[in-house]
């Protein structure tokens, strides 16, 4: 059964084309394929997000410029904020307003409560379109 | 120094013969804790611990036994022998305040159990036994590397915070209380010439600030910073941006300076005022502490001094 619907399903794959950059005008939409739609409509309505191992480096550099800490920590990208790197609520508060001016946009604060990890963080940002 | 706790606890360290001298003192139960009576209904027992001073190995070792498998597992869960050591600080310090109190007749830490309430916020749950009404007693604890503390009441909710008095932001301090604090905060800041007094005065409100928080119980972003002004001018009161919830003059603040290195805020529920609205000082025992090795009444000498709020030491 499984091995069938295998075979179904590669016959029925759908050729991806890549995004044109400049649709011609008067084609339209109809121009395009249908993923090409898709993408589209939803980058529309969504806007862009960044890149997550991107986020991750840009996060990680911004705990690092702000830990008071000795070299010994190490800033992991699984790091937790409290339990591995000794941050209190004021370095917490610190690193949250750094991300804020790295990535451009503000961080609501009962968002902000729920960071308290490197990973956290990254994935607070990455899913959010206004973030630069 | 402490990696070797995830070994002593398992087979004692006092059998171990290289820990023999340096266990003596502890290799027999440790030394009863002094039993202390339970603060009157208008005062506050303050207990704090010096982690610096704390430097026996066998001794952290005992505290680590005194703790719950949960909370064992907690301490080991921060990286490093020195943030193991300060949260294994922080849970002996309130075992073994709470059990001085001999609540019940109990005197041993380790029976002491624990909850949170709906926010997260840490309680004592008392043995439900017939006859036995549980004390209204209320704490809150706060660290920070070098220093750990404990507030005690009966009946007042309290909140207290604790920061070393040189702390540095990173960012500047009129843009970060722009970002989080209210616009009579950043004035009062602003005001300031001195940049060095301008960083103690920041570091004061951040403290009286959480202590208010905390005090609340209802975590953070139920109380977002940027919500309430600490009007620090002639005494301590906090006014909130909506008032209708809170009655802002329900809650008391203590600011003391300890050791002349450490700010302490302490958050109150107002008990009784003095007659025509007149709100009675804060009655304040302070103890420092290293649990069954010494304590030490430090209220009313150099450690500790009141640099706001109306406070008598006792």
């Amino acid at each position: 059964m499984a091995g069938a619907r295998g075979i179904l399903l590669k016959h029925l794959r759908v050729k991806v084309q890549a995004f044109p950059q400049n649709p011609k005008p008067n084609n339209g939409l109809f121009g395009l394929s249908f993923n090409a739609i898709l993408r589209q409509f939803s980058e529309a309505v969504r806007g862009s997000f960044l890149d997550k191992s991107e986020v991750t480096d840009r996060v990680v550099n911004c705990v690092k410029n702000l830990q008071k800490v000795e070299a010994s920590k190490q800033v992991t990208t699984n790091a937790h904020f409290q339990s591995d790197l000794g941050l209190d609520s004021l370095d917490t508060v610190e690193i949250v307003m750094a991300l804020e001016e790295e990535f451009g946009f503000e961080i609501p604060d009962n968002e902000a409560d729920k960071i308290n990890s490197i990973s956290l963080a990254v994935d607070f940002i990455a899913s959010h379109p206004q973030a630069k | 120094m402490l990696s070797f706790l995830r070994r002593s606890y398992l087979n004692f360290s006092f059998m171990n013969p290289q820990y023999c001298c340096l266990s003596r003192n502890f290799s027999a139960a440790l030394p009863p804790l002094l039993p202390v009576q339970l603060p009157s209904r208008m005062e506050t027992h303050l207990w704090y611990v010096v982690p610096d001073e704390v430097k026996s190995a066998p001794l952290l070792s005992k505290y680590m036994e005194l703790l719950p498998q949960s909370e064992r597992d907690h301490v080991l869960g921060f990286r490093g022998d020195q943030l193991q050591k300060s949260a294994l600080l922080a849970r002996t310090l309130v075992r073994t305040t709470i059990a001085r109190y001999q609540v019940d007749g109990h005197l041993d830490p380790r029976s002491l159990r624990f909850k949170r309430n709906i926010h997260g916020k840490p309680e004592v749950e008392w043995e439900t036994k017939d006859g036995f009404c549980p004390p209204p007693l209320q704490f809150n604890i706060s660290h920070t590397s070098s220093l750990v503390a404990c507030g005690v009441t009966i009946n007042s909710l309290i909140g207290i915070d604790v920061e070393e008095k040189r702390r540095r932001t990173k960012n500047n301090i009129l843009a970060f209380a722009k970002r989080y604090f209210t616009a009579h905060e950043v004035e009062h800041l602003n005001a300031i010439p001195d940049s060095e007094l301008q960083q103690q005065e920041f570091i004061k409100l951040w403290t009286l600030k959480e202590a208010y928080v905390k005090a609340l119980g209802k975590g953070f972003s139920s109380s977002p910073f940027n919500t309430f002004t600490i009007r620090a001018s002639s005494g301590i009161a906090v006014e909130t941006l909506d008032s209708p919830q809170n009655l802002t003059n329900n809650w008391q603040f203590a600011l003391l300076e300890l050791m002349g290195s450490h700010y302490v805020a302490i958050c109150l529920e107002r008990q009784e005022t003095g007659g025509a609205g007149k709100t009675l000082p804060i009655k304040l025992t302070a103890r420092k502490t290293i649990p069954f090795v010494e304590d030490e009444l430090v209220s009313g000498t150099n450690a500790v001094v009141t640099i706001g709020g109306s406070v008598t030491q006792f």
